[in-house]
């Protein structure tokens, strides 16, 4: 005899009730789509993020030029002219997290079904860091909005958003959904699976 | 212990593919659909990689520079490099699908820059934001062309740019200013482009484009001239400089005017001259014929000097063209040699060919290439043997050789045949002519003219010269004097006299035949005779100074005619002042005085001895009164060459003059005593005895 606890309201509730009877919400006990929506969103992130730095980001326009620049381009424009810092920034803010949660989140949807090296606990703690800095990746978002709206000096000179930032953002926001619907529940699932066969050795 | 039945094995129901799928799939497939959607719309829409070349990059990028089409960007170049042999510039540009099928073999493209002329300042938006290229072709779709030749320059005429394009070409020695504006009161209605000079090098020729809103103001008899620089003329009213504008000042320009009505509307390609000024621009509406000019070649043989641009071309002595151009023509497979011969250009103007049917070129032609094998040449003649200038004479020649007007040579010029030119001596002459003037010594000319001068206004100065009239009027005063007096008239009263009474005598001799004192009496006659002749003696010598003198002004010399003159007059003056001379009438009336009395004492004494020897006596002394007339003749033919010197003399220093007047009487009473004096040595030398004998 289990329980199933709502996800909205955390009420616990015997397994087999069909909905919270105080919120009204749906219960599971696990939620057999989660994996496939993690999966459909982080494709989509994915293929977000391709335009993402195929396209410019930002449009400057001075007098007479206009100069377009993607995320990688930018950040090696500001190595070449020194500023490391903030191409460092750039580049682990626009590059390396967002590389680096596609693949925590493609990680741990597959280690649902396989034997990691990681523990349980790792992954845990790798779910949460993903949620967590999720939503610092909007950032450049910030940056690009912040500059577009600031530079409208008329005829001298404008900086306006390229394609590239709406393809970030939305890049940003599946994989922020998609790591959302991943039902961290199934880290533990494969502990307890893990359990039952010790047991019935 | 209930039993429960045993497990039934269910095999569920099969399971339908994605039953089991989350809807949430959806959305990675509608953005995959969207994704491809769009790669393939911009792979579709991608236009075509179109290469053109260019003599230089200009500051063309890759992937920067764009290529516009009415200022409008229909493209970006992808790709800059080089021809094979590094020769030219390949720029290659992703065009727009759009425009890319009209983009046909027509299409211009040229690189626009920042250009500074002294029209003005173009593409100076390029300066900061880098060159692009331009691109025009017309508003139909044609067979799409890959590679394209990039103009230099920006074209004046572009593919489908409405205005009406004509062409300009320059008068014979003409001028054009290429990029130019085409004004029209001060306004720009057109422009020209960049000229060119024609293959031959005759004439300069340049694409002009009259704006559409201007189109009307040109028709077939609008005359255009240049109106680059400016003109000082300096006339009654003053100086003045005349220039257009400043733009047309520094850059060149061209204007127009229909000095004329009627003319007709211009079609596109017409080709207008470009006259120098205003005035010629105006002359030629009228001089010139509306027919196109008859364009045939020419070469002579003789490679000479004299030939002119603008010489007339002369038919039977009407002028019917002129020289269009000049040029040397050296060809080895036509000629034999490598001999530069004379290449003249004629314009011949069909209307003065008086030709019966319709006039143009074409009639002109077969008129002159019929008269060409009939024997009709082109040569070269004297225009003006001052000059040396020459002009080109289209002549019949009996028995020429076999020739037509050759059409195929020479650029498509027809071939007019030459036959030999008739300068040679023409040329000679006037090098004669030249030469000989040249030869001239006008410094000496000068010099002497200046002595000449000078000795003149000396001579004019001259106390003697002024003197000389003085003198002449004396001298004729006297002589004047010397015939009116009463001696001289008396002399042949005298001689009458003696006459008479010698014929009394010898009748009173004959009746008492006494001749007793005749002798002594023809012996003082004789003595007479002998003083007369002696004091005439002085006479000749005074005709013989005159003679020289008259003989020396014959010569011309004038200071020293002068200086005879004065002397003869002295002379003269001397001679009459003589007493011998004063004497002569004197002494001669003396004589016959004597005579006379002497036969008044014979016919008183009535002496009439010895008469024979007397007669005897008397004929000698009348030979002797022959012999001493016998000078007589001499002196008065000299008198009278002397009278006729004198006359002329004086005739030369004034005709008008009273002095003249006074002396041309004096002198024909002079004349008139000197025929008396002839008349009296004639009968004298006819018959002496007469004298004597009375018969």
């Amino acid at each position: 005899m289990g329980l199933v606890a709502c996800t909205r309201c955390t009420h616990a509730w015997p397994l087999g009730q069909e909905r919270c009877t105080r919120c009204g919400h749906r219960l599971v006990s696990r939620d057999a789509m989660s994996l496939q929506r993690v999966w459909a969103l982080w494709i989509m992130g994915l293929l977000c993020y391709v335009p993402a730095n195929v396209y410019p980001m930002l449009r400057t326009r001075t007098l007479f030029t206009v100069e377009e620049s993607t995320i990688i381009g930018g950040a090696v424009e500001l190595a070449h002219h020194g500023s490391w810092g903030v191409a460092t920034i750039i580049l682990v803010a626009s590059v390396l997290i967002p590389m680096a949660k596609f693949w925590a989140i493609a990680f741990l949807a597959v280690s649902v079904h396989k034997r990691s090296a990681a523990s349980y606990h790792q992954r845990q703690l790798i779910y949460e860091l993903v949620e967590y800095i999720g939503r610092w990746s909007m950032i450049d978002i910030f940056v690009v909005a912040i500059l577009s709206s600031l530079v409208q000096l008329n005829s001298l000179a404008a900086i306006n958003p390229g394609p590239a930032s709406l393809f970030f953002a939305l890049s940003v926001i599946f994989t922020m959904l998609s790591a959302q619907a991943f039902d961290s529940r199934m880290i533990w699932d494969v502990q307890s699976q893990d359990e039952e066969a010790e047991d019935n050795v | 212990m209930s039993k429960t039945p045993a497990d039934v094995s269910i095999s569920p129901a099969r399971k339908v593919f994605m039953s089991g799928a989350s809807v949430v799939w959806i959305i990675p497939l509608v953005a995959l659909i969207i994704a491809l959607g769009v790669a393939w719309k911009s792979f579709n829409d991608r236009g075509p990689l179109i290469s053109i070349e260019f003599s230089d990059g200009a500051g063309i990028k890759a992937g920067e520079t764009e290529l516009k089409y009415r200022d409008i960007s229909v493209g970006k170049v992808e790709k800059v490099d080089f021809t094979a042999n590094l020769a030219r510039v390949l720029v290659h540009v992703r065009v727009d699908k759009q425009v890319a099928p009209f983009i046909d073999e027509g299409s211009v493209f040229w690189i626009v820059e920042p250009e500074v002329t002294a029209q003005g300042i173009t593409g100076l938006s390029t300066v900061l934001s880098g060159v692009y290229i331009e691109g025009s072709w017309d508003t139909e779709i044609g067979n799409f062309a890959e590679s394209f030749r990039g103009s230099d320059t920006t074209p004046l005429i572009r593919p489908g740019q409405s205005g009406l394009q004509i062409a300009f070409r320059s008068t014979a020695n003409g001028q054009l200013t290429d990029n130019a504006p085409i004004m029209f009161r001060g306004i720009e209605v057109g422009r020209v482009g960049e000229a060119q000079i024609s293959p031959q090098g005759n004439y300069a020729i340049v694409e002009g484009l009259i704006y559409e809103d201007h189109r009307n103001l040109v028709n077939t008899s609008t005359r255009f001239w240049d109106t680059s620089g400016f003109d000082v003329t300096i006339g009654p009213g003053g100086a003045e400089i005349d220039f257009s504008s400043l733009a047309t000042l520094v850059g060149g320009g061209i204007t127009f005017n229909t000095f004329v009505s009627g003319g007709e509307r211009v079609q596109d390609g017409t080709i207008f001259e470009i006259f120098p000024d205003e005035e010629t621009a105006r002359n030629s509406v009228f001089s010139a014929s509306a027919v196109d000019p008859l364009l045939i070649s020419v070469i002579f043989e003789e490679n000479v000097s004299g030939l002119a641009v603008g010489a007339p071309i002369e038919l039977s002595g009407l002028k019917i063209g002129n020289v269009e151009s000049l040029t040397g023509v050296v060809d080895y497979n036509v000629f034999g040699d490598s001999r530069v011969r004379l290449n003249a250009t004629l314009s011949i103007q069909p209307a003065r060919l008086g030709l019966p049917d319709e006039v143009s070129a074409e009639t002109a032609l077969a008129f002159l290439q019929n008269k060409v094998s009939s024997g009709l040449r082109a040569r070269l003649a004297s225009a003006s043997l001052l000059t040396g200038g020459l002009k080109v004479e289209l002549v019949e020649v009996e028995d020429a050789a076999e020739a037509t007007m050759d059409v195929s040579q020479n650029g498509g010029l027809p071939v007019m045949p030459v036959t030999k030119s008739e300068l040679s001596d023409a040329a000679a002459t006037v090098e004669g002519v030249f030469s000989r003037i040249n030869n001239l010594p006008i410094e000496e000319l000068l010099n002497s003219a200046i002595n000449l001068m000078n000795s003149a206004e000396a001579l004019v100065r001259d106390e003697d010269l002024r003197e000389t009239p003085g003198d002449v009027r004396q001298l004729l005063a006297d002589l004047s004097g010397l015939l009116n007096s009463d001696d001289v008239q008396n002399v042949p009263v005298a001689l009458n006299k003696t006459l008479v009474s010698i014929e009394g005598m010898v009748a009173e001799l004959e009746e008492q035949r006494i001749a007793a004192k005749l002798g002594g009496a023809l012996e003082a006659a004789e003595e007479a005779a002998k003083s007369v002749s002696s004091s005439v003696e002085g006479v000749p010598e005074l005709v013989a100074q005159i003679e020289a003198v008259a003989a020396k002004a014959s010569e011309l010399e004038l200071q020293e005619l002068v200086d005879e003159v004065a002397n003869l007059t002295r002379s003269a003056e001397a001679v009459i002042g003589t007493e011998d001379a004063v004497a002569l009438p004197g002494a001669l009336k003396g004589a016959l005085d004597e005579l006379n009395a002497t036969l008044r004492e014979l016919r008183e004494g009535g002496a009439v001895e010895n008469v024979n020897r007397t007669l005897a006596s008397a004929r000698n002394a009348a030979d002797n009164i022959a012999v001493s007339a016998q000078d007589l003749p001499g002196l008065v033919e000299r008198l009278a060459g002397v009278l006729t010197q004198a006359s002329r003399t004086i005739k030369g220093y004034d005709k008008g003059d009273q002095l003249g007047r006074t002396a041309e009487e004096t002198l024909r009473d002079i004349q008139k005593a000197a025929d008396a004096l002839a008349k009296l040595a004639r009968t004298i030398e006819r018959n002496p005895n007469s004298l004597l004998l009375g018969r």
